[in-house]
Formats: C-alpha cells, sequence, structure tokens
C-alpha cells in the first residue's frame, strides 16, 4: 500500500541581495584588496589588482587585512566593521579572498554580499576546488550572481612566481567581472 | 512553494509504493538528502506523536540554519528526528540542540562550510536522562544506545537537510569523521563530585542541553596515577598541547574535558574545585610563544598573549574559564579531550520543546 512521507529539507529563509552596479569602465576607479589572512592570499590578490590597474587605468588605493585597524585577519569570521567602513568610504571596486577553504570561502561570499549592499562591485578570490562551495553559498546568502574569480587550487603552498602568472591571466576575466560582462 | 504566509511553513508530502528502507531510500537519493543510513519514514501519525511531546506551534517558523538560511520549524525538526529513529520523549532534547546551533556565537555558518573535521557534541543534562532514557554511564558516546545515537543523528539530518551542510557544496570538510554521523552523551550527574555542568555556567533547570562544536573526543588513560591528580591532570594537559588543533592559533577556542568517574573522583579527593581543574591545565597546558609563532601566519590571539616574549610559555587559550570540565562514562580510568574547532562558542540552554 502506498504510503505518504514528509520531505525533511524545508526551504532556504527569505534571503536576497542585489549586487551593486558595475561600472563601463575601471579607468580612474579605486581598488581595494580586502585580506582573509589566508597563506599566499594577500600574495596573489595584490598582484591581480597591480595587473588590473595598469591594463584599465585604476588605481590600488586600499590593502587590508579583515580584522579591525586591519592588524589581523580571521578567516572564519565577517570582516570588522571598521573595514567595511574604511573600503566604503575610500574603494570603488573590492578584491577579497581567498575563499580556498570550507569557512573562508562561506566568509569571502559574505562579505563580498556586504559591500554590494552598500554599492561596491566586489570580487571573490576562489579556486577551482572551491568553486562549487562558493556558488552554493552564493546561492544560500541569496546573491547567486556573486562575482567568483576561479584560480587554480591551491593557493597556498604555491611559490610566488607561479601566483604571479596566475595574477596576471586573471586580468581579463577581473576586468569582466568588475564591468558585469560575465 | 508551501510558505503560506510569513512566520510559517508547511513541509511537502511525497508518495511512496511502501514505507521500506529501500523505497526510502530511493527517495532520498533522488533528491540528493539523508547520511547514507537507513531511515524511519517520516509519516504524519508518526510525526504528530513527535509534536505531541513539544508545545508551541508546529508549523511556526522558529529560526534559520546557516550557510543555507533552511527554515526551522517543530513540525520539520520532528520529521527529521522521526527519519533518525528518535522516540519522542527525546524530542524537546533534539528542539533545545538546534535552539542553542543557531546562537550567533556558535557561528553555525563557519562550523557547517570549514574544511575542518567539526561536528557539533550535544551534551544531555538533568532530568530528561532518566525520563528519556540517554546513557550517561559505561559507552556513553556510543554505541548501543537509542537516546544518545538517535538525538545526535537527528541534529545531523537537520544539519544535511535544512541548514545545507552536503558534502561538497555547504560542507567542505575535507575528511569528515564517524561524530558527523551522531555525537551526543549525557553528564554523569551521579558521579560528579561538583555541581552539574550547566549550574557551573550559571543555567539553574531541572534538565538542559550543552552543545561544543570541535572535535572528535581524544583519549586520556591514566591507570597507573594512584590516586595523584596531577598525574591525571598532566596527561591530560598532554593530549591538549599540540599544534595541529585549531585552538592553538585562535585563543577563544574552548576545551571540553569529559572526566571518567573515576577520574573525577582521584581529583576530587585532593579536594580540588572544577576551577582548580581549569586553572592546573591552563598553567599546565603551555608551549612556547617562538613554536606558536613559527607554526602560524595569522593568530587569533587574545592581546595579552601578543604582547608575550618569544621565550614565554603561552597557554593552549586565552582563559582558563574556556577549559570546560564535566563528568560522563562509566567504570575505568579513562577521560576525553575535545578541542575545538575556534571560531565558536558552546551554549547550555533549558531544556524547551
Amino acid at each position: 500500500m502506498s504510503v505518504s512521507v514528509y520531505l525533511p529539507d524545508s526551504q532556504p529563509g527569505p534571503t536576497s541581495a542585489s549586487l551593486a552596479p558595475s561600472p563601463s569602465s575601471l579607468n580612474g576607479l579605486r581598488i581595494g584588496v580586502l585580506d582573509n589572512g589566508k597563506p599566499n592570499a594577500e600574495v596573489v590578490m595584490i598582484r591581480a589588482a597591480e595587473y588590473l590597474a595598469t591594463r584599465t587605468g585604476a588605481i590600488v588605493s586600499v590593502i587590508t587585512k579583515k580584522g579591525p585597524l586591519g592588524l589581523s585577519a580571521n578567516a572564519a569570521i565577517p570582516l570588522a566593521p571598521d573595514r567595511l567602513e574604511l573600503l566604503v568610504a575610500e574603494c570603488d571596486i573590492i578584491l577579497t579572498g581567498a575563499a580556498d577553504c570550507g569557512s573562508c570561502t562561506a566568509y569571502s561570499v559574505h562579505d563580498a554580499i556586504e559591500l554590494e549592499k552598500h554599492g561596491k562591485p566586489t570580487v571573490v578570490a576562489t579556486t577551482t576546488h572551491f568553486e562549487p562551495v562558493a556558488k552554493t553559498l552564493s546561492t544560500s546568502f541569496g546573491a547567486p550572481e556573486t562575482r567568483l574569480l576561479v584560480l587554480p587550487h591551491p593557493i597556498g603552498g604555491t611559490d610566488e612566481r607561479t601566483l604571479g602568472a596566475w595574477a596576471e591571466a586573471a586580468s581579463d576575466r577581473l576586468i569582466a567581472l568588475f564591468t558585469g560582462k560575465r | 512553494m508551501t510558505t503560506t504566509e510569513a512566520g510559517v511553513y508547511l513541509p511537502e508530502f511525497v508518495e511512496l509504493i511502501d514505507e521500506s528502507p529501500e523505497s526510502m531510500f530511493a527517495m532520498l537519493e533522488s533528491r540528493g538528502l539523508g547520511d547514507g543510513l537507513p531511515m524511519v519514514a517520516p509519516t504524519k501519525a508518526r510525526v504528530e506523536a513527535m509534536l505531541a511531546h513539544a508545545s508551541g506551534e508546529s508549523d511556526e517558523v522558529l529560526f534559520t540554519l546557516q550557510p543555507r538560511s533552511g527554515v526551522v520549524t517543530r513540525r520539520v525538526v520532528a520529521i527529521n528526528a522521526v527519519m533518525a529513529g528518535c522516540a519522542p520523549e527525546v524530542f524537546p532534547v533534539v528542539l533545545t540542540a538546534l535552539r542553542a546551533l543557531a546562537r550567533p556565537e556558535i557561528n553555525l555558518r563557519g562550523v557547517n562550510a570549514t574544511t575542518h573535521l567539526v561536528a557539533p557534541m550535544v551534551i544531555v543534562h538533568g532530568e530528561v536522562i532518566r525520563t528519556a532514557g540517554f546513557n550517561s554511564g559505561v559507552g556513553a558516546f556510543g554505541p548501543g544506545n537509542r537516546a544518545n545515537a538517535t538525538v545526535g543523528r537527528a541534529v545531523r539530518l537537520i544539519m544535511l537537510h535544512v541548514a545545507g551542510a552536503k558534502p561538497g557544496f555547504g560542507d567542505a570538510a575535507t575528511h569528515g569523521q564517524p561524530a558527523k554521523y551522531t555525537f551526543c552523551a549525557a553528564e554523569n550527574s551521579d558521579a560528579t563530585p561538583w555541581e552539574s555542568y550547566p549550574m557551573s555556567v550559571g543555567i539553574d533547570s531541572p534538565s538542559a542541553v550543552t552543545v561544543h562544536c570541535g572535535e572528535g573526543p581524544h583519549n586520556v588513560h591514566d591507570a597507573e596515577a594512584a590516586g595523584d591528580p596531577a598525574l591525571i591532570l598532566d596527561k591530560i594537559a598532554s593530549a591538549m598541547t599540540s599544534l595541529a588543533q585549531n585552538n592553538a592559533p585562535i585563543s577563544q577556542a574552548e576545551y571540553f574535558i569529559i572526566l571518567g568517574p573515576e577520574h573525577a573522583a582521584s581529583i576530587a579527593e585532593r579536594a580540588m574545585t572544577r576551577r582548580d581543574v581549569s586553572n592546573y591545565l591552563f598553567n599546565t597546558a603551555r608551549m612556547p610563544a617562538r613554536v606558536f609563532r613559527k607554526h602560524f601566519q595569522e593568530l587569533a590571539w587574545a592581546n595579552w598573549m601578543k604582547a608575550v616574549a618569544d621565550d614565554e610559555l603561552l597557554p593552549m587559550t586565552g582563559d582558563a574559564e574556556n577549559i570546560r570540565v564535566l563528568v560522563s562514562g562509566g567504570p575505568g580510568k579513562h577521560s576525553l579531550v575535545v578541542p575545538s574547532w575556534g571560531m565558536t562558542r558552546s551554549v547550555t540552554l533549558p531544556l524547551e520543546g
């Protein structure tokens, strides 16, 4: 005899967020780099921001760790309120990461959505291995279109020269992500 | 969907040809659900029997769970509790554990998403141990007791189905671990030489539930101590002192020290209090500051620790209060150390259905 059973998975709550409008050109825009302290995150993101600036005429205006006063970084909690304030005041576009683990991906995506809510197009630097996690969490947090720069894996433990090559190769993708031409 | 108005969620039904394990497996696998083990079919009658042990509206949205922001109602919890094999008497314990996991200090978004193997440990306290049949004695962490086994499993099913902690998506754990199937035990208050654990953290209630998000238990064996607390506690400190635990770079991280009754008795016979145990371990589980600094690029440390010179010894946690002590288990000269995931704090709540 057939039987009715409940489904156990309920549904996501009413979370939704819209991304900031994308600029048509990056010329003259101020780039912020928000570092979550993961090994080599700063190395690869600063290089990527510098290449992007050279290519587009943007300028790197802020490089900061995500903890209070930028003195520390903890990848498993949200960015400090004073860092949010700083980036909103002094940047037009932001690159954050590295989203190359689980909790750091969750909070990099979370931080990016917070910055997008404040009108700042923000790219999360993740890796091939963590792209599925980043996409799932972007959807869970209400912004499935979160801008993801997918780099090779791993960022931690890779030498500086290789990271530099990855950063340079990422320029086209970064321009597309920031300008919304995806 | 089935949310009819703000604050209410009505779950959907599906039809199965029968309620056999095979039919349940087929339905769950087609939807990417389940923990891989057989489940009890959540029929309306079984779910209603579970709900009879809770108070309040069955379909009221109580809170959401991260990272998916999945909505939690008593009925959603009851469905998963039925599937886990829970008897209705334990239902308020499952609900209370989930209320604890929804608290911001747990940081469930990080706990579920991390590559670390963290699993929520549920500890049951007070009268409900007896009335609902939990095991606080021999083999408290399992196997063999339905209440312990199914409460831990129900919490995990809610993490999978509602919180979105699906391996590879909302749960990036590199390996996972057995405690992610179920991780629940009861406090052995009869064998506790001090006040109950909830009382020690200011919760005065006939029954309570504690949740701590960390590693699986690390065993500590001290059979030769002849009752000398220092010999027991030094071995516990040895199990705590490790660069491999997230407690090393994160000073707010707690330890749960689960003393076996015999170790607890030996310690208390020398007039040591629970606080003395924490203080002793805080003092003993240490490494040179230089070693921590060599191994970690980022240290989420209390500011006083950052100021300590390289040659000084630093504790494995920033405050003696982070070393939480309770008694569980049966006869034998063993105790357990349960390190933390790190960016999370344990929560103890009075039992509430």
